[in-house]
């Protein structure tokens, strides 16, 4: 798998990044082509940060963020899955396809839905092609 | 709620004012009792398309901010907001000054006990240059000869120096490009019901202003003005009641009609390939407060390379911001150099907003969670 | 008290309305003039900046004995050597007080207009969104917004764009149909047969003189469009000198007056070579930073005058704030007695 496309990955340390960890250790098989920042919570990404990653050149941005109900702020989570619709609504509206931003819980445990995700997430961006901001 | 039409009790008003010179009456009113430090109030200065904010603090200079100025698309609320923080002042709005005083004082930039809100109807405001253009183009008048202005029943009636009055159909002037701004067509919000009081002509007898009561500060006003003996009120009829309803009704049809008309094509704007990055958009937005703290000026995000800017990472900053809070008051289009409709894509975004929230900007009560709250419920 | 008042903008040639916010005595910001004819209340960043002017005003500097300071070097020195700097920056008033206060001293003008040159008969702005063919010479919708605006109009009109600028990145090629960053001549004879009656060429330089002579010959109207707000008036008062001439002139001068203006900025000369530099500025600029004496004088928000703009539209603009300084046309007076 060496194609140039870009994935930007925003997980948080409680959760999603375990996951990415788990899978590491296990030795799953995703796609390299993920960039992973890790973040205290979910609720501390804000949108402008998707668009800034889009606007340096990324085909996709993921979001990993703790289940429902189980983030460590308390309600960190709720924050940033009420975000991700304003986001989703922008972006389609500078004709970026909402396809090209996902997000989904993940937990520490779950190694093998990060792997899974990467890998559908993977498949939708190449079947989409770069990237091209006009 | 409740209704009164209101007349003013002193000649000069009467004759200066718009409809009953209730208005001006009641500004008065709150200057002579020392219930304010000033007014902010709209006067024109050249002629009548050149009219802009002045604060009045002596009741005599009142006069010269009667009457309505229609070509006057001016906004209120950053004024307040930067200008007025800690006076206690009155000010009249639009329905879109208003909703965007509602905003900032959710956001604690303006405080609800030091103002008082008189709202006026409206049906839209005309910009200046281009409605010169338009009497110049569609009517037998020199713009210049012009006194004043007047929405109604679906036409735009100028009145000249000698009392003639000529009219033409709004749709047909729209329809050439001309009339109301874009905003104005789209916009829904006609009466500002979270004014102290709402003015306007809708349901008026010739002479007097139809006032609907929106709260306890809007009856004492008018109650103290009436003490003071310079409003005299009476009630309006039913018919005047369902009257004024009625067209209100029609015109957020037609607003909602104008919405349906415009908003599909924003995907497909081509106008942001000549935006020059000059920041007028947002620094006359009165949603967009945060000045030298703006995100867009922070060294992450600071753009000189890329003229005209990757729209996703100037307006869509800006939209992820505030356009859950656009009141569509179309300040951004106005001042934009490069003509770009930037208010479109704000209002729309608000639009869906609605659509998942329930929240009309500046004018729902209910604060549905924003983005930043931590209240546990998703959309 | 907050108020609010009309002015024009001094960033350009276009001419501009702004209206600027008082709070008491001090500006606090700018307010949209949308019944301005030029702009509609629209305004690009550097006019919308041109308020800061107010933050580097020279609070310290005495400006009687300034004066008098000026007025001993320039007693001091022969006439012959001492150059007098005009621009597009002075008014009307001012730019004829400055032209008097040479001429009948003997001294040297130095007026530089961008190498750019008056031409009489001009596309007025209207005409420029009108024009079925629009030849862009620099990036105007980045330069100079509010004439690029009309271009944007003439666009939707359905005018063809012909687009020159040196920056490959130039906004106007974004809305233009024929790009190019050649020279100025080359420009023009590529598409010297598309220009016809119907066209405007509007440009804000050119490459060299010759390349004025061309666009005067054009069978189109013209537009030149300056940097600074009345080149084209003081145009009409004084007598242009290219940039080899103004050159040629420091070369040959000992004191040089600067009458609101910042020469650095324009001529990259080695200005220590001139003995004395008088510079009358209102506010800090390189200039009065190299200048051995600087008289504060009167911005434009603090004086009644008028600009010329870029279409040959004189228009009027009244003082918004006091200042203590004199306006130029005073400190002449002064340096005259
Ligand atoms: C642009 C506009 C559109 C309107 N459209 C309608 C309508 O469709 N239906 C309806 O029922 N009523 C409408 N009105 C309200 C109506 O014209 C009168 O303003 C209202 O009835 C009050 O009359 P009055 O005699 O009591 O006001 P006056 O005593 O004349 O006082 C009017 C006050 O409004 C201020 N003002 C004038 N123009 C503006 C402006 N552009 N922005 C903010 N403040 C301003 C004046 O400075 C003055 O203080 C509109 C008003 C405006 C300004
Ligand atoms: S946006 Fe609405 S309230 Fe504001 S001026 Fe236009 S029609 Fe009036
Ligand atoms: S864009 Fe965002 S940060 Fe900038 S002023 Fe508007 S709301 Fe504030
Ligand atoms: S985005 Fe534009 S229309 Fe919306 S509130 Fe701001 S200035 Fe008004
Ligand atoms: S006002 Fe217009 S040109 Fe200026 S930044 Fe906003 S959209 Fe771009
Ligand atoms: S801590 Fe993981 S989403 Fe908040």
């Amino acid at each position: 798998m060496s194609d140039d496309l870009k994935i930007v990955g925003l997980l948080c340390n409680w959760c999603c990044y375990g996951g990415a960890d788990t899978a590491g250790t296990a030795r799953m098989q995703y796609s390299p082509n993920i960039r992973i920042i890790r973040v205290m919570c979910s609720g501390r990404i804000n949108p402008s940060m998707i668009f800034k990653a889009f606007q340096e050149g990324a085909d996709g941005v993921f979001v990993g963020g703790c289940h429902i109900g189980d983030c460590h702020y308390d309600a960190g989570n709720y924050k940033w899955s009420r975000r991700s619709k304003i986001v989703e609504d922008i972006l389609e509206e500078f004709g970026i396809e909402k396809e090209r931003f996902r997000h989904e819980w993940i937990s520490a445990s779950e190694g093998e839905k990060f792997q899974r995700t990467m890998e559908e997430f993977h498949k939708t961006l190449t079947k989409l092609g770069p990237l091209e901001l006009e | 709620m409740s209704y009164v039409l209101a007349k003013s009790q002193n000649n000069e008003i009467l004759e200066a004012g718009e409809c009953g010179g209730a208005v001006t009456s009641i500004l008065k009113y709150l200057l002579d009792e020392g219930l304010v430090d000033g007014v902010l109030a709209l006067s024109p200065q050249d002629d009548v398309y050149d009219a802009f904010p002045v604060f009045v603090t002596d009741s005599e200079d009142l006069l010269k901010t009667a009457g309505s100025y229609h070509c006057a698309p001016t906004m209120i609320g950053d004024l307040v907001q930067k200008y007025f923080i800690d006076k206690k002042v009155a000010f009249t709005v639009k329905p879109c000054d208003m909703r965007a005083v509602e905003e900032l004082i959710t956001r604690h930039k303006i405080n609800r006990d030091n103002i008082y809100m008189i709202g006026l109807n409206c049906g839209g405001t005309v910009s200046p240059v281009s409605g010169r253009k338009m009497i110049d183009l569609f009517y037998e008048a020199n713009p210049d000869d012009v006194v004043s202005e007047e929405i109604d029943k679906g036409q735009f009636i100028i009145e000249l120096a000698d009392g003639s009055e000529e009219a033409v159909k709004i749709h047909d002037l729209e329809n050439e490009g001309y009339g109301r701004r874009n905003n104005c067509q789209r916009c829904d919000v006609k009466i500002p019901r979270k004014a102290n009081i709402a003015c306007g002509n809708w349901g008026a007898e010739d002479g007097w202003t139809f006032i609907e009561i929106n709260d306890e500060k809007g009856q004492e006003l008018i109650d103290g003005a009436k003490k003071a003996g310079i409003l005299e009120t009476k009630s309006p009829s039913d018919a005047a009641v369902e009257g004024r309803s009625k067209v209100e009704n029609i015109m957020i049809k037609m607003a909602k009609k104008n919405q349906d008309a415009t908003y599909p094509t924003v995907s497909e704007m081509t106008e942001w390939s000549r935006c020059i990055s000059c920041y007028a958009c947002r620094d006359v937005c009165p949603i967009c407060w945060c000045f030298e703290n703006c995100e867009l000026n922070k060294p992450y995000f600071k753009d000189e390379a890329n003229i005209p800017p990757v729209p996703i990472a100037f307006q869509g900053v800006r939209l992820s911001h505030m356009s859950f809070s656009c009141v569509d008051c179309g300040q951004c289009d106005d001042v934009c150099p490069m003509d770009i409709p930037v208010s479109l894509i704000f209002d729309k975004l608000q639009k869906k907003y609605y659509d998942r929230t329930g929240y009309v900007a500046g004018v729902s009560d209910d604060i549905k969670p924003p983005l930043y709250s931590p209240e546990k419920t998703e959309l | 008290m907050f108020e609010i008042k009309h002015t024009l903008c001094p960033s350009c040639s276009v001419g501009c309305g702004i209206n600027v916010i008082l709070d008491g005595e001090e500006i606090v910001g700018t307010f949209p003039y949308k019944r301005h004819p030029v702009n509609a209340g629209k305004n690009c960043l550097n006019g919308r900046n041109s308020i800061e002017c107010c933050e580097s005003k020279f609070e310290d500097i005495d400006s009687e004995k300034a004066i008098a300071d000026a007025s001993k070097e320039i007693k001091s020195c022969d006439s012959s050597e001492v150059s007098v700097i005009c621009s597009g920056y002075d008014t009307i008033e001012e730019v004829e007080a400055i032209k008097n206060f040479a001429e009948s001293n003997g001294f040297n003008i130095g007026f530089y207009s961008d190498d750019l040159k008056n031409v009489d008969d001009v596309a007025s702005y209207d005409e420029l969104a009108a024009a079925g063919k629009v030849f862009a010479i620099g990036d105007l919708l980045y330069e100079n917004p509010l004439i690029g605006r009309r271009i944007v109009h003439a666009k939707q009109n359905d005018a063809k764009i012909y687009a020159l600028s040196k920056n490959e990145n130039a906004v106007t090629f974004n809305i233009a149909d024929e790009t190019s960053t050649s020279s100025v001549q080359e420009f023009l004879d590529k598409f010297a047969g598309e220009i016809d009656d119907s066209s405007v060429v509007v440009f804000n330089y050119v490459d060299e003189a010759g390349d004025l002579d061309k666009l005067e010959s054009l069978s189109c109207k013209v537009l030149p469009v300056f940097s600074k707000p009345n080149t084209k008036g003081a145009l009409g008062i004084v007598d242009p000198k290219s940039s080899d001439e103004m050159i040629e002139l420091f070369d040959n001068t000992k004191l040089l007056l600067v009458f609101n203006d910042d020469i650095t900025e324009d001529f990259d000369y080695d200005f220590g070579r001139i003995s004395k530099i008088i510079s009358f500025a209102c506010c800090e600029n390189d200039t009065t930073e190299i200048a051995d004496i600087v008289v504060p004088v009167k911005s434009w928000l603090e004086q009644d005058g008028s600009f010329v703009n870029a279409m040959g539209d004189e228009q009027n603009f009244s003082s918004v704030i006091e200042s203590d300084n004199l306006g130029i046309v005073e400190v002449i007076e002064e340096l005259n007695k």
